[in-house]
């Protein structure tokens, strides 16, 4: 991998790159390499599970320095959530050299990640995924009234920190709708839920990536991953969509859409059925 | 305690089930009076925040009417709507609120007798569902 980012700086085939190093400190952080520094390149790091969003890094150097190739170090998740910012227009991922680096079986465990490696490999082997649907299970066997209970004690937590919208690749909006007042009392911990956690929730449809970054940052531990991986769940069984997948397809939800897509709502709309 | 009464909130395109619920009026039918009506200038437009906000403001159900498809003024502002209520409503239910609570209806400007009909159903419909148990939660959490 070192070779490869080496080469590529020095064949000028990419103006910067974006991965992981080990600081002075020890501390590993993220670090853009360039030809000038590229001695810096024998600090990069690689092997061990280390994780981190290039995602919104990226966005803030593509805009300063705009047509430049760009290459960056990315795991299965942050590749995926490079497409989503390309379909959205954010970056361009024929600026961008991508070196997929595949995770190991623990993180893929620890992640919860069910396809933990990216299109293309450049270090690492590839292993299975799990797929985290036991966590789900959990709350869908409970009734009605227990899973809204356990769901709003957990939301009663929130300190409004707004961690999981910096750290998501995906929120990318200059204007977010969680500051519109009136969605969202201003001032108030907790803000007001659950509409705060849900319209994030909903606003991530067909967006997010399932990376489970939020969670990871959140500090009240609200397992906002399980809200992810339905609204996931929700978006394959009604449109058998998954996001991040293709640089080529849609989100659903962010066009009118033909009357193909609505006939398969009728088990869930009852007016859609009489439609026909 | 005093019997139940259900809110609804209802959010109706300004083309077709405003007129309807309109026509309803000037024909002097009769339905509830636990609606709550908003006028949008399409379904397509209602922001889907807006809806869990009515939920979070102690509404019981909400209800969504737009034109029929195919009779949007916009052309396929209810395509998304359809698409929209469908991933809320599961949503909803994963969270812990029934599905059945958003109701979404195409009602055009002259189904006035369909308006009154589906505003009846829908509102003993919620009276048999109880209140939402985020009204409960509110209630509880003031006291």
């Amino acid at each position: 991998m070192k070779e490869e980012v080496r080469r590529l700086l020095s064949e000028k085939e990419v103006a910067g790159f974006l991965g992981l190093r080990r600081d002075e400190r020890g501390a590993v952080v993220p670090h853009l390499f360039t030809l000038e520094n590229i001695d810096e390149v024998e600090s990069l790091v690689v092997e061990e599970d280390q994780r981190y969003s290039p995602g919104k890094i990226l966005l803030k150097i593509v805009a300063a320095h705009p047509g430049e190739k760009i290459g960056v170090m990315a795991r299965g998740c942050d590749e995926r959530a490079l497409i989503e910012l390309h379909k959205r227009n954010q970056l361009n991922l024929d600026d961008i050299v991508i070196l997929g680096v595949a995770c190991t079986r623990a993180l893929a465990e620890k992640c919860r990640c069910p396809l933990p490696f990216p299109s293309k490999i450049a270090h690492g082997e590839k292993v299975e995924g799990v797929t985290g649907r036991e966590e789900l299970e959990a709350i869908e066997k409970l009734v009605e009234d227990e899973r809204f209970r356990s769901w709003m004690e957990s939301f009663s937590k929130c300190l409004k920190c707004q961690g999981c919208r910096s750290v998501c690749p995906l929120c990318y909006c200059p204007e977010c709708g969680l500051a519109e007042e009136s969605i969202i009392r201003h001032g108030e911990v907790p803000p007001e839920f659950p509409v705060f956690h849900l319209a994030r929730a909903l606003c991530l449809a067909g967006r997010c990536i399932d990376c489970g970054a939020c969670e990871e940052a959140c500090p009240a531990d609200i397992p906002l991953r399980k809200l992810s991986k339905r609204m996931q769940e929700i978006m394959k069984e009604l449109f058998d969509y998954v996001p991040g997948m293709s640089p080529d397809d849609n989100n659903p939800l962010s066009f009118t859409g033909d009357a193909e897509a609505l006939k398969r709502l009728g088990g869930v709309i009852a007016a859609m059925k009489e439609e026909g | 305690m005093a019997e139940f009464e259900p809110k609804i909130v209802g959010f109706f395109c300004y083309w077709c089930s405003y007129a309807g619920a309109d026509l309803a009026g000037v024909s002097r039918m009769q339905y509830p009076p636990n609606l709550i009506a908003v006028r949008t200038m399409c379904t397509g437009s209602i922001w889907p925040p807006y809806i869990l906000k009515a939920f979070q403001k102690g509404a019981d159900g909400v209800l969504v009417a737009g034109c029929h498809i195919g009779d949007c003024h916009y052309l396929k502002g209810n395509y998304l709507t359809a698409k929209r209520m469908a991933v809320i409503k599961q949503l909803l239910e994963f969270f812990g609120i029934a599905g059945e609570r958003l109701r979404l209806e195409w009602i055009s400007a002259g189904e006035g007798e369909k308006f009154s009909r589906v505003v009846t159903e829908f509102t003993e419909e919620i009276r048999k569902l109880g209140p939402s148990p985020l009204k409960e939660w509110n209630s509880e959490a003031r006291a």
